[in-house]
């Protein structure tokens, strides 16, 4: 291994050989598939050049980046979350494509660092509707930005909610607030605006994009298409009905229940119980000035265009500012946005 | 990460996930949860709920220390996948449920309940290791465990078992209480351990008995009070065949049994990796797993007030009502009983050949020579109380009474095995199988209950209840026509039907009830 990767990294896998061999030992117990091939593969791929990147900057602190590293990328190994059997490709995008951009902070707290980047790309990859692409781009754009890992974090939390994970919404905007004006708006891409504005605007409607501002919110629109039939990769096994229990949407399907989280950035579901969505069903009843009749929806007098061939309404309910539609002739659910008062 | 640390590593949690409650929060701190966990992260995690981390003790005892991939505790949402194999059709059922290895679940509960656990099974298969284990888990280091537990042997005084009086105070001391006592260290363990009790000489099981029953021990006028602790026994045989046999009084003071079955050579490969890295389980317990004094104090507290649903009580009253009758044992009705005939010390086969009417085959008191103590019951609901924490669940349910009983009741219900039901057509294997046998009686139990629809039927649980609300402001008219309901339903039950055990309880309830309402009538009509 020592043959084919940096001077640097190399003097290190030396001096540490003993204690290395016996992580690796350690690791080989709790994974005993473990392929030591393809761990020496991410260590030259993606160990090194981090390494070298830290040793640009922060020289004296490679040994340890370069410990922690190796210990993560044998448990990344052993999960297959990294390496030619990942499940994903994005944990090992993520170290590959972020982490050197970042190397004072990981220089500073290389454990909690790489383990963050690996754990949330490992999130988002495995969450349904999240695009953890997005979000390893947007880190590796943003993250040289950040003058502490505190910081690198909480941008994290906010460039997740802003690749899809809908459901970190109010947490994830509670968070902005702890960073500079102007990393956050570079985040949700709205550079020229003001957080405070934009921030009381996102709290009171979801589907308000800082990025594309000039979409109208006085009008009840399609907004999004979400969920798919299992066989493609969703979560349903039938065509869905939805309904509201406590201000959240709960979709059943094929006696399976799931909590609809959407906004602007995406949509994920949850997995919900039956009592929810009776519950919900129980107190089924559109909000007044919205009604279904067939295959129309009517909002404040005005119809709502639905898809071509979306047929008839199979259920619909509300919230303040989202009406869920589902059909017959559809595996999705039609999210519509309702205008904000 | 070393290789100690390979043998540390703990379950994340939710080991056994619940539908979440709504409405829910989603904290976007959780993105950084995941697969890698860093070093740090457990000692600066907040405090882990004691059910989690009960479980999270129980599956790294089964992933890492006790090599017992046998889940006979089993569990099912749904129809499991069950398969018959072989020719005399044994079936193999695949739990669709979390499901466990008694071996391992067993001695965890006694110990978060701190009761009395027996490993039996034969020699080298970890009973000893295993009641170790329980004692690391404490809190107390491997080497006071091992210092602390007794071996039993045919020389064992009580000295040895208690300790001794101070060699200078016994030629210099005038009276019997300036005598000062050397106690044995084990005593003050919170985790006792006695191996091969049944090598113990009878008159040092007696001692043994009075701190087990009782936690405290005697020596020449001089107590020493035991702490709360749990107890972990193991016996070759637990039919008491060790050098000595086993008093009565001592097997009874044992809260479950627990078999040590056999090893799967398939897993030899884990056994291997111990020997090539020196590692022994009980010196790596991951301390996250260890419970402070305090923490099983809360955990007795958090498992005795699970609640237990009057439905499923009311199966384990009709199942435990059906072993203590014994119609030919004495003329007066509360005398009906095993007891009486036990105590007369007649031989039992003459006593049964006597008892007629009945079909012996289907009354499920005629499989046992006993019925169950007190003592067994409260046992049996703590044990179903706790197996239901352990699972996660927030009341007891059926089915955890029904796995934890066989283990409750094995040495407690003595089989008869003269009676019909062990000829029957595949029934000899029970004569064998207590755990089995213990399981098929409670189903049939519950079955005759379904069968006598007595959830929706069960004119004695209307009458209790309506004792149960008290006798006060109860009218003279009311206290008679209650009286002339239970005199009907008496004189209902006696045109022509047998008399089984369940019966037999409903009745004597009958005359209690009728008893109190005598005297509270008697008591009216004087004032």
């Amino acid at each position: 291994m020592s043959a084919a990767v940096s001077p640097t990294l190399s003097a290190v896998l030396r001096a540490e050989r003993h204690q290395l061999n016996e992580r690796f030992a350690a690791a080989r117990v709790r994974h005993p598939d473990l392929d030591a091939e393809a761990f020496a593969g991410f260590i030259r791929g993606a160990v090194d050049p981090l390494v070298g990147a830290v040793a640009r900057t922060r020289f004296e602190r490679v040994a340890d980046v370069t410990l922690a590293a190796y210990d993560i990328a044998l448990e990344l190994i052993g999960q297959k979350l990294v390496g030619r059997s990942a499940r994903t490709p994005h944990v090992g995008g993520a170290w590959r494509r972020i982490l050197p951009e970042v190397a004072p902070l990981i220089a500073a707290a290389p454990e909690r660092m790489i383990t963050a980047v690996c754990n949330a790309s490992h999130h988002l990859s495995s969450t349904t509707g999240a695009r953890p692409g997005a979000w390893i781009e947007l880190m590796a754009r943003l993250g040289g930005q950040c003058t502490d890992s505190s910081m690198f974090l909480t941008l994290g939390q906010v460039a997740a909610w802003r690749a899809g994970m809908a459901h970190f919404r109010e947490s994830a905007i509670a968070a902005a607030d702890k960073l500079p004006e102007p990393l956050v708006l570079a985040a949700i891409e709205a550079p020229k605006a003001r957080w405070a504005e934009v921030r009381d605007r996102l709290r009171s409607d979801p589907w308000y994009d800082p990025a594309a501002p000039n979409e109208t919110s006085a009008t009840a629109r399609v907004v999004a298409r979400v969920g798919a039939f299992r066989g493609f990769g969703g979560f349903f096994i039938e065509p869905p009905t939805a309904a509201m229990a406590d201000g959240q949407i709960i979709v059943g399907s094929g006696g399976e229940w799931w909590l609809l989280s959407a906004d602007a950035f995406g949509a994920t579901f949850h997995r919900a119980t039956r009592e929810e969505f009776d519950r919900g069903r129980a107190a089924s009843g559109l909000p007044e000035g919205i009604s279904v009749r067939g295959a129309t929806a009517m909002v404040r007098g005005c119809s709502v265009s639905l898809p071509d061939a979306f047929g008839e309404v199979t259920s619909a309910c509300a919230s303040r500012t989202t009406l869920a539609l589902t059909s017959a002739h559809t595996h999705a659910v039609l999210l519509v946005a309702l205008p904000v008062a | 990460m070393g290789l100690r640390d390979a043998f540390q590593r703990v379950s994340q949690s939710p080991t056994n996930p619940h539908a979440a409650a709504a409405p829910r929060t989603f904290d976007v701190a959780d993105l950084y949860r995941g697969p890698v966990s860093p070093a740090d992260e457990q000692s600066a995690a907040p405090a882990t709920p004691l059910d989690e981390k009960l479980r999270q003790a129980y599956f790294w005892i089964v992933n890492t220390a006790i090599i017992s991939p046998h889940y006979d505790v089993e569990f099912n949402q749904g129809p499991p996948q069950s398969f018959v194999l072989g020719d005399v059709k044994s079936r193999l059922t695949l739990p669709s449920a979390q499901s466990y290895s008694s071996y391992v679940l067993l001695p965890l509960l006694t110990f978060a309940t701190r009761r009395k656990c027996l490993f039996v099974g034969g020699p080298g298969r970890g009973k000893t290791a295993s009641a170790i284990l329980m004692g690391v888990l404490s809190g107390a280091s491997v080497r006071d465990v091992r210092r602390a537990m007794q071996h039993g042997h045919p020389q064992m005084t009580v000295a040895d078992l208690l300790g001794n009086p101070l060699p200078a105070d016994l030629v210099s001391a005038q009276r019997i209480e300036d005598i000062r006592i050397s106690w044995r260290s084990w005593l003050g363990m919170r985790v006792k351990i006695i191996d091969e009790y049944n090598r113990i000489p009878t008159r040092t099981q007696s001692a043994l008995l009075t701190v087990m029953g009782d936690n405290y021990a005697e020596i020449l006028n001089h107590i020493y009070e035991c702490p709360d602790s749990a107890w972990f026994l193991t016996a070759n045989d637990e039919q008491g065949g060790g050098t000595y046999q086993v008093i009565e009084a001592l097997r009874d003071r044992i809260d479950v049994i627990v078999q040590a079955l056999a090893f799967n050579p398939r897993f030899l490969s884990e056994l291997l990796v111990r020997i090539e890295q020196s590692v022994r389980p009980e010196e790596v317990v991951p301390r996250q797993i260890i419970f402070t004094e305090a923490e099983v104090d809360r955990l007795q507290g958090e498992i005795h007030g699970v609640p237990l649903p009057p439905e499923v009580r009311r199966r384990l009253e009709f199942f435990a009502s059906q072993f203590e009758f014994f119609e030919g044992a004495a003329e007066q009705f509360e005398y009906k009983t095993k007891d009486t005939a036990r105590l007369a010390g007649v031989e039992w086969a003459g006593l049964t050949a006597q008892d007629t009417g009945r079909d012996r085959l289907k009354d499920l008191g005629c499989q046992t020579r006993n019925g169950l103590s007190v003592r067994v019951l409260m046992t049996l609901l703590v044990y179903a109380k706790a197996l239901a924490y352990f699972r996660g669940n927030r009341i007891v349910e059926l089915d955890d009474v029904r796995q934890i009983l066989p283990f409750v009741l094995r040495d407690k219900l003595v089989p008869d095995s003269d009676a019909p039901f062990f000829d029957a057509p595949g029934n000899a294997k029970y004569r064998v199988d207590r755990v089995g046998w213990l399981r098929q009686m409670f189903d049939l139990s519950c079955a005759e209950y379904d069968r006598l629809n007595l959830d929706a039927e069960d004119p004695v649980a209307a009458l209790a209840a309506e004792f149960r609300q008290g006798l006060d402001g109860v009218s003279r008219t009311d206290a008679r026509a209650r009286l002339v309901k239970i005199e009907r339903l008496i004189a209902e039950w006696s045109k022509g039907r047998k008399l089984y055990g369940n019966l037999y309880d409903d009745l004597l309830s009958l005359k209690y009830m009728h008893q109190r309402y005598t005297n509270y009538l008697r008591w009216l009509e004087t004032q």
